[in-house]
């Protein structure tokens, strides 16, 4: 043995002992336990939502999602570091805003990316969407933003009476899941050359060639970074399906995963300050909750070195139990 | 002495055949809480064997294969043992104040390794190119990115979650669980308290 185990074990009896059979057997245990477990259980795999599918299925709900960016107003284009220069808008912990300390390194323009590069993509291919499109950016800042509104507007009020059963184009055959109408009938408004910019971001989705088009860059015909699709779609439609499956974080989150399987359980202490209506429901959550871990782990590593938390074992004598046949022998301390 | 017989006495004088490989153990290591760290340690096994079939064929190949979903499911329970032993581990090392007679590295090191962990079943969760890795990938993506880890690691970028999932986080691991182990073998396994004066 090395001096140090000599030294921590002199006058302690030791008995005979085969680490690779132990090892072994433990392996052994814990291999069959996984295969039955996988056998039985199998593993959850409920599909990605894609663009196209709530295009087709869901085009009101996507036409908001895309009217949303195309105003500049989503909470997207005022994020804040790393994907916006809104360093205003950095959750703080303690008055620090960690954020900030690296900047803007995933540069977000939701309308330009999500709106209008799609459209002048589009552009190429239909005339009549390219004559829309030079209409919307000649016109100034104040009109391009009134027909946007107006639009929008006929959309909120579109998807009121789909939920009343009053639009006749989307309601029925969105609840049975299958394709609704191409084409999206809203009322005569004032909507300049948005109502063809946006029928072409529909027809566009429906086709199934947005995500392909938000995720292509100019440097590679490769896809490994898929930010801005999965960006695109983290907004209310992600949240209406996490709604049904109860994986919202005041639900505890990535706790579980769909179907009722485990999922990262290990994270509950996490995801636990979530439920606190102090923490969860503050502006500043993800850092709070963030900055309390970090805190917590840094107590657990230094945890032998604390007094007070250091002589808990001691205190709850919970090592009686398992040094029990040592105490047995050599009386209790 | 070069460089070599340095390092050969070095680990004669800090790991015997006795310490690698002990046929001896003290007769207080007996108890059902020793083998929480060895239940650890073969799930790790068995989380590696069924992330390398995974890694062969690729993040895709579970969602079109039958036999791809089982290699899947073998993964994610294992997963799932991984951290019920470490989790049992940690609770019972820290039952024995297992820290005393100058083990607190050790105990700091394996806390470390938890962190790692974390990160590296979270990597996973995000790589399953399904609706949980679309939701998560989300969900996570605000909490890096307020803590401003958000700067470097994009749970966006499938490319990166997947190099960190399959490289990097699990080098780690092993490697510091290696080391842990190492470390603890060469340590002996720590007295009962109250058996020696030196208790920390």
């Amino acid at each position: 043995m090395s001096a140090q185990s000599e030294a921590n074990l002199k006058g302690i009896p030791t008995k005979p002992y085969d680490l690779l059979r132990e090892g072994l057997i433990v392996f052994a245990f814990v291999a069959v336990l996984t295969i039955v477990l996988a056998a039985i259980f199998s593993s959850p795999d409920y599909p990605a939502v894609t663009i196209k599918e709530v295009a087709q299925k869901q085009p009101i709900a996507y036409l908001q999602m895309v009217t949303d960016y195309f105003s500049g107003n989503s909470d997207l284009q005022t994020y804040g570091p790393p994907y916006t220069k809104n360093p205003e808008n950095a959750q703080t912990f303690l008055g620090i805003a960690p954020a900030n300390i690296f900047g803007v390194t995933i540069p977000i323009d939701a309308q330009k990316d999500f709106v209008i590069t799609p459209l002048e993509g589009i552009a190429k291919m239909d005339p009549g969407v390219k004559t829309a499109l030079d209409q919307f950016q000649a016109a100034g800042d104040k009109q391009q933003q009134a027909w946007i509104k107006n639009y929008s507007d006929a959309l909120d009020k579109a998807a009121k009476d789909e939920e009343s059963g009053a639009h006749q184009s989307t309601t029925t055959k969105a609840e049975t899941g299958k394709d609704t109408a191409s084409t999206l009938n809203l009322p005569t408004g004032d909507y300049g050359p948005v109502s063809v910019l946006m029928q072409s971001m529909l027809t566009f989705a429906r086709a199934g060639f947005m995500a392909g088009a938000l995720n292509t860059t100019s440097t590679s015909p490769y896809a490994f970074d898929n930010t801005k699709a999965l960006l695109f779609m983290a907004g209310d439609v992600e949240s209406d399906v996490a709604d049904k499956l109860d994986m919202q974080g005041g639900e505890w989150g990535i706790g579980h995963e769909t179907g009722n399987y485990p999922g990262a359980w290990w994270l509950w202490p996490y995801t636990f300050l979530y439920q606190i209506p102090a923490i969860g429901n503050s502006p500043n959550a993800d850092a709070l909750v963030g900055g309390i871990m970090g805190i917590l782990l840094l107590v657990l590593i230094f945890l032998p070195l604390i007094p007070v938390l250091n002589r808990i074992p001691k205190w709850l004598k919970v090592y009686r139990v398992i040094w029990r046949d040592w105490y047995k022998e050599h009386g209790k301390t | 002495m070069n460089m070599t017989e340095r390092a050969q006495s070095f680990v004669k004088k800090n790991m015997s055949m006795e310490d690698a490989l002990p046929t001896r153990m003290p007769v207080y290591v007996n108890s059902v809480a020793y083998l929480f760290g060895a239940m650890t340690l073969a799930a790790l096994g068995m989380v590696i064997l069924s992330g390398v079939i995974l890694t062969i064929f690729g993040p895709d190949w579970w969602h079109v294969s039958s036999f791809g979903h089982f290699i899947n499911s073998l993964h994610f329970w294992s997963v799932q043992l991984f951290f019920l032993g470490l989790l049992l581990h940690l609770i019972g090392k820290f039952f024995m104040a297992a820290w005393r007679g100058g083990r607190w590295r050790t105990w700091a090191l394996g806390i470390i390794i938890l962190g790692i962990a974390v990160f590296s079943g979270l990597t996973g969760f995000i790589l399953q190119t399904n609706w949980d890795s679309q939701w998560i990938a989300g969900q996570a993506k605000d909490g890096l990115n307020a803590m401003a880890v958000g700067a470097a690691v994009n749970t966006m970028n499938s490319g990166q979650i997947l190099t960190l999932h399959i490289v990097l986080f699990p080098l780690l691991v092993v490697v510091l669980v290696g080391v842990h182990v190492v470390i603890v073998r060469h340590e002996s396994p720590v007295r009962p308290i109250g058996s020696e004066e030196k208790d920390a």
